[in-house]
């Protein structure tokens, strides 16, 4: 079925949400909604709206439509593209809707979902699965409701939402207009993989409810929308192929594609998510190893063994480059109490970091294969750290994260002195068949440029964050040359020029080295059909 | 060189929920780890192993079959061997009782021990007792909360340098001798992936009470002298007196006079 309709919400009195006023009002007493992760800045807005519930925001789109003042979305303001941060218009914080609906078993999936609205953050989401503690629905009026979450305490299995985008305070809603993902990606695929349904507010104020596997193009590519008056709007789906790598670049397609992925990336320019159905799966024991090698090169040689390996299936494959286990070791030496793990191996020159299934009371381990697939890459298993307590999964991830804190640390300081500074960090992805050649022009272009840089991340998915931190103005503009030199070349490989963290307000140009102006046209017709005033997110994807 | 290190199973705290209207903890999704400060203790056992060579370092508690992941946890961060005393006989011990069945076990097991480490207290009990009264049980002399662990050149006394109220201070003792162990500057290691399987390999001796052949009076539940009756929060007794609607100038004036009051400003 390629047609859908949507419907009104409840109709409440604007009057009744909560609304900052005034530019300098909200300047004042809510400067925390002035940027986002991004640290961009906005520009003067002049409303703060907290709608509490759908109503709400159904009644403050209607009245800015009327208006003809543009809406910017804020969910937990994590992005890193300045998706959340307004130009002008309104802003719209969605921190009211937060509250999880029901957790409930498909049996013709035969999967437990959750369904929650949009500004429950994953973080929460993680701790409520883990302690199946859902104490607003064990205590509903609904029946059904109820019985629900007492089946799923009385599983025996423990659950887990599988996208990991690092950063846990991000809301479900966000990470569903972003795709978002993350380590965890490269067993589990991004957040689209999870995402079962979706309810979303167009720019008319009404709203559709899509489960997935229910709205399909038609052939020929098209959808038709009718809003409750039965009028019709349709949009034929863009034609361009979308690279097979991690990409968050642009507008999803696929022939005959379902609706809801329409949605999920789409960055909030066609409709605001209000509430997700999202798929769960059994967790299980995990054990986390960090693995030092004695070169950069051998860990892309180690990354290439490790995926080819059929026996063994990694839940995600994380890089440290030679430079950034430098950057740690000196904050080790400086603070060893926060970096809270062992001193780095001298010897340790690069090493890798990935997850697999363990179970700790098996007193027959057999880890043959990896022992083999290790040592076969030259590494020796006795330069590894290994963890599988809950505390030490946490240990190693804090240690993940020790990195980029370290670097934004650095450059925050450098910014005492020289404002302009900021640092760059790449988010390109290429074919598994180009890994090395793309490290090699990361490694060659930083080096001769004389820039300081440190490379991390998903290696797994050949997503490797290359940061450059520059000195000075100087070095902030080779970084900015050589940036577009790596993402001219991804894309000439089939790759993404944005991997995971989307477009937003700031990589706009990016856009147009991926998609030529026709393709680009193609999005920007859809989002005419479904936004004609263009009052949703504007400027983001496609730059006013 | 015998180093026989007094280990504990314990509920990962930090991630414990109390359920708000029963007050009881809520158990689901939480993991049993070993004691932090039992993996504190391990590494001065093995920083003294590999100072020392010729070392010998057997884990050792009493839990329920489960605390065998602990043993095997100990395994992995460098414990030669472990040994579980498990009996349903041992249920419901306090301290005391905990206490004298593991010094009846060490005996059994490790008779010419020299050294006894014991983390100075389980997280999930924070008595800090099962040290000390097992040093008084064995005869032994004790230091507690060390943080530095270390042999004389004559390898006959062990030197530890311990918290106090205000500093530390370095205490000598003749070995065999007993050291409980606080967290001082210890980064907690973290094993290698060889580590792991090697563990594997190492045995854990496992000890009933029949082996042992301790009284049942004198242990789990008969032979505690103290029982838990209750577990609740404590109340939170700080109190906070908010001065309304005062002026800066004023509200400085009537805090000064409570600093006075009460002695911390003369």
């Amino acid at each position: 079925m390629h047609e859908i309709s949507s419907q009104p919400a409840l109709p409440v009195d604007f009057g009744i949400v909560k609304c900052i006023e005034g530019y300098e009002r909200i300047k004042a007493e809510y400067p925390a909604y002035l940027t986002d992760e991004s640290k961009i800045s906005s520009l003067p807005f002049d409303y703060l709206f907290f709608p509490k519930n759908e109503a709400e925001l159904a009644v403050v789109i209607r009245e800015m439509s009327r208006r003809k003042v543009r809406i910017t979305v804020a969910g937990a303001r994590t992005g890193l593209v300045g998706g959340c941060v307004p130009q002008e218009g309104a802003l719209v914080s969605l921190e009211y809707l937060d509250k999880v609906e029901a957790v409930h078993y498909d049996p013709f999936a035969g999967e437990w979902r959750v369904r929650a609205q949009s500004n429950v953050s994953l973080k929460t989401l993680d701790g409520m699965l883990k302690f199946k503690q859902f104490p607003m629905l064990e205590q509903s009026e609904k029946p059904d409701v109820r019985d629900e979450v007492q089946r799923f305490k009385e599983e025996p299995d423990a659950y887990f939402y599988p996208p990991d985008p690092t950063e846990m305070s991000a809301s479900l809603g966000g990470s569903v207009v972003t795709n978002a993902s993350g380590a965890r990606t490269y067993r589990y695929g991004p957040t689209r993989a999870w995402v079962r349904g979706i309810r979303v507010f167009l720019a008319d104020g009404e709203y559709m409810d899509i489960p997935r596997g229910k709205y399909f193009a038609s052939p020929a590519g098209w959808f038709v929308l009718y809003n409750s008056k039965g009028e019709a709007r349709s949009f034929q789906i863009p034609d361009y192929s979308i690279p097979k790598t991690k990409s968050t670049t642009g507008i999803f397609t696929a022939p005959q594609m379902d609706l809801v992925d329409l949605f999920i990336g789409s960055e909030g320019i066609f409709g605001i998510v209000t509430r997700v159905d999202v798929a769960l799966l059994k967790r299980e024991d995990k054990l986390s190893i960090i693995q030092f090698l004695d070169s950069d090169k051998r860990a892309i040689q180690l990354t290439g063994a490790l995926r080819s390996d059929q026996r063994l299936q990694l839940d995600f494959l994380e890089f440290y480059s030679k430079n950034a286990l430098d950057l740690l070791r000196e904050r080790q030496k400086a603070e060893p109490s926060t970096v809270g793990m062992p001193s780095i191996p001298a010897e340790a020159k690069s090493a890798l970091f990935f997850e697999l299934s363990f179970n700790p009371r098996d007193e027959s381990l057999d880890y043959h294969a990896l022992e083999e697939t290790v040592t076969g890459c030259g590494a020796s298993l006795k330069n590894s750290w290994v963890g599988y307590e809950s505390r030490e999964l946490e240990r190693f991830k804090i240690f993940r994260h020790l990195l980029p804190e370290t670097i934004n640390g650095i450059l925050a300081e450098r910014k005492k002195s020289s404002p302009g500074l900021h640092k760059l960090g790449t988010d390109l992805a290429v074919p598994d068949e180009y890994l090395l050649e793309m490290w090699n022009l990361y490694h060659d272009l930083c080096e001769a440029s004389r820039l300081e840089w440190v490379a991390f991340g998903h290696i797994g998915n050949n997503h490797i964050h290359v940061n450059i931190l520059p000195r000075d103005m100087d070095d902030l503009h080779k970084a900015l040359d050589i940036y577009e030199k790596f993402a001219q070349r991804a894309v000439e490989l089939g790759g993404a020029v944005s991997a995971e963290h989307g477009i937003g307000r700031i990589k706009g140009k990016f856009l147009k080295l991926m998609y030529n102006p026709d393709q680009v046209m193609q999005m920007k017709k859809i989002k005419e059909t479904l936004d004609p005033l263009g009052l949703l997110n504007p400027g983001v994807i496609f730059p006013s | 060189m015998k180093i026989v290190v007094c280990i504990k199973q314990v509920p990962e705290v930090t991630n414990v929920q109390v359920n708000p209207e029963t007050g009881t903890l809520v158990r689901e999704g939480v993991q049993s780890i070993l004691n932090p400060f039992c993996e504190y203790t391990l590494d001065h056992a093995v920083r003294i192993a590999r100072e020392d060579g010729n070392t010998e370092i057997t884990a050792i508690t009493m839990g329920p079959s489960q605390a065998k992941d602990a043993l095997l946890r100990s395994l992995e961060l460098g414990a030669d061997q472990g040994i579980l005393v498990t009996d349903r006989k041992f249920a419901g011990a306090d301290t005391w009782a905990t206490a004298l069945t593991l010094a009846t076990a060490i005996r059994h097991a490790v008779p010419d021990y020299d050294l006894i480490l014991v983390g100075k207290q389980a997280i999930d009990g924070d008595t800090a007792q099962v040290g000390p009264e097992l040093a008084e049980i064995l005869g032994l002399p004790q230091v507690t909360y060390g943080v530095e662990v270390s042999l004389s050149s004559s390898r006959r006394h062990v030197h530890v340098r311990r918290e106090i109220e205000h500093g530390y201070e370095v205490i000598e003792a003749a070995l065999p001798a007993l050291v409980t162990v606080s967290k001082g500057e210890v980064v907690r290691r973290a094993p290698s992936f060889q580590d792991l399987m090697l563990s594997r390999r190492k045995t854990i001796r496992i000890l009933s009470a029949k082996e042992l052949n301790i009284p049942e009076e004198e242990t789990g539940l008969k032979g505690s002298f103290t029982q838990v009756v209750k577990v609740f929060p404590p109340q939170n007794r700080k109190r906070c007196h908010m001065i309304q609607g005062a002026d800066a100038e004023n509200a400085a004036l009537e805090i000064l006079a409570f600093l006075k009051e009460r002695r911390f400003l003369p």
